[in-house]
């Protein structure tokens, strides 16, 4: 491991930098999601006060609805739709994320030898470190891959989970440093966000088709005089094949700036980069060398997807592949470079 | 125009609210992180206190030590007490190279290295240094948090009105120009 490492120039991390440049990224990107979910609101508005007024134009429906003349109906029940199911997924989601693997708890007093004791007080110590009011769960799954996630944002649901194989294979410090890196995410309140934001971008498309659909199926009501009908027949055709690319690179660039960030806020708790970027390395490349056993073991742990966001290193840039979806086409983290080059070690040319 | 003025006065009236809470806010984190420390060096004390205990049965040589221990850490207490930081730091430094002297002992202990009591205790030597060490950077970060908004225009402006609620002097934890000078030149001795 140190040869690889010898390979790399170690200058330090501008953590503080990293942090603000991606924090303005996400809110950038949720103002986004946020408009774009209120716009296809305004869309299903002008879509239906277009039937009652057959001869407005789009400018004229969008100024009345937009200063109340007509009250935007659609847009507000959808807006409410998402606040209920924004605060039902908040509740539910911590229970999701060990489905399907073997686990057990560790705690003070359960904890059976000295890795796993050793494992309770790293945690603790970067809790320390972060001023965390709480102390996260933290769980140790079975399988022999290196990986590991953190979920939650509350003393109720706050939970890091590690493999067996990470913490066999990773010293303290870049145990330490993984563990950083977790609770980065849960002090950060990444699970929140990227809750947020992917139910507001899933809400969108449903919305958009069932719009879609609509319009297809009472084609016939219409007739040609209605000036504002055919254009907004329009939109919404291209829209619907649009909007869920944007979705998900959109959720994909939200996705990297907080991996970003926690890799940030790991440096900021440690104080030190090398071991977070030797942990990324050998994370790495232990994946591309069992890339094949890897593989069968991921596949056959089920629902694999609901962790691959979470996990701090994206078995797809291993070349392991996951059940096809348009998604799978990009990884969710950023490059092991790119994480790299963020840290401040850059590879000696 | 008088409603214009009136939102005017509504966003300036929240924002001052805001920035005075968010300040408060900043000061008690400063306040418990600087208990931390203290919390932490307690927990050391205790710490080291069992575990040489556990260890005398194995060494004459932690016969003295828990005496050490135990004389320093009546040290620092009393230090603490009269208000002495320095003395109080002095005699809390001197426990850490206890610890670190400890650790070496054990390596020169092959049965003792592989008792996984031992190896229990060395782990949580190492923490509990740790955990000291980190209290006492986030005891920092929040002093640079407050400071940082204190002085930032227009937080500035508030602070200023409120000066006997909003406006406190915490130094970071240092070490003494002379104690760098010693460290730095410090080299382990085996």
């Amino acid at each position: 491991m140190s040869d690889t490492f010898n390979q790399y120039s170690i200058s330090s991390a501008d953590w503080r930098k990293t942090l603000r440049q991606n924090n303005f990224r996400t809110r950038i990107v949720i103002l986004l999601f946020f408009l774009i979910y209120c716009s296809i609101g305004m869309l299903v508005d002008m879509y239906m006060s277009s039937m009652h007024y057959p001869h407005a134009t789009i400018p004229q429906l969008f100024h009345a609805l937009i200063t109340f003349k007509i009250f935007p109906l659609a847009t507000s029940v959808m807006l409410i739709i998402a606040g209920i199911s924004l605060m039902v997924s908040y509740a539910f989601y911590d229970k999701l994320m060990l489905l399907g693997t073997e686990y057990h708890e560790i705690t003070p007093t359960t904890a059976q030898n000295v890795s796993e004791q050793q494992l309770y007080n790293m945690v603790e110590e970067m809790k320390i470190a972060a001023g965390l009011r709480y102390m996260p769960r933290i769980f140790i799954i079975d399988a022999d891959y290196m990986n590991a996630f953190a979920s939650g944002y509350s003393e109720k649901s706050a939970m890091i989970a590690i493999t067996r194989g990470l913490m066999n294979k990773l010293n303290r410090d870049e145990l330490q440093a993984v563990m950083a890196h977790e609770l980065s995410h849960i002090r950060h309140l990444d699970i929140k966000l990227t809750l947020t934001a992917s139910l507001l971008a899933n809400l969108s498309v449903m919305v958009l088709d069932i719009l879609f659909y609509n319009m297809i199926f009472s084609n016939n009501r219409r007739n040609s005089e209605n000036r504002s009908g055919n254009s907004l027949a329009a939109i919404i055709m291209i829209l619907r094949f649009i909007l869920p690319l944007i979705s998900v690179l959109l959720l994909l660039y939200l996705s990297r700036t907080r991996e970003l960030m926690a890799d940030a806020g790991c440096v900021e708790l440690m104080r030190t980069n090398q071991p977070l970027a030797q942990a990324l390395m050998k994370i790495s490349d232990d994946h591309t060398q069992n890339r094949d056993q890897y593989n069968a073991d991921y596949q056959h742990t089920p629902h694999e997807n609901i962790r691959r966001e979470a996990y701090i290193f994206d078995p797809m840039q291993a070349g392991i592949e996951s059940k096809a979806s348009v998604s799978d086409m990009f990884s969710t983290h950023p490059s092991l470079e790119a994480r790299l080059a963020a840290l401040g070690i850059q590879k000696k040319s | 125009m008088s409603l214009i003025v009136l939102l005017i006065i509504v966003a300036l009236v929240g924002f001052i609210i805001l920035t005075y809470n968010r300040l408060i806010g900043q000061i008690e984190a400063v306040r418990n992180n600087q208990k931390q420390i203290d919390i932490q060096l307690d927990r050391r004390f205790k710490v080291f206190e069992s575990l040489i205990n556990v260890v005398k049965k194995y060494m004459d040589y932690e016969k003295t030590t828990l005496k050490d221990v135990v004389a320093l850490r009546n040290q620092a207490q009393q230090a603490q007490a009269s208000g002495d930081e320095k003395t109080r730091i002095a005699a809390e430094n001197q426990i850490s190279t206890i610890a670190s002297h400890l650790n070496v002992v054990f390596e020169q202990y092959p049965d003792l290295k592989a008792n996984q009591n031992v190896l229990q205790l060395q782990e949580e030597i190492v923490s509990t240094e740790n955990k000291l060490a980190y209290s006492k950077q986030s005891f920092n970060d929040s002093v640079e948090i407050y400071n940082a908004s204190k002085k930032s225009f227009p937080a500035n402006v508030i602070v200023g009105a409120f000066p006997g609620k909003l406006d406190f002097e915490f130094p970071y934890w240092q070490l003494s120009e002379q104690k760098v000078a010693e460290q730095e030149s410090y080299t382990v001795q085996l």
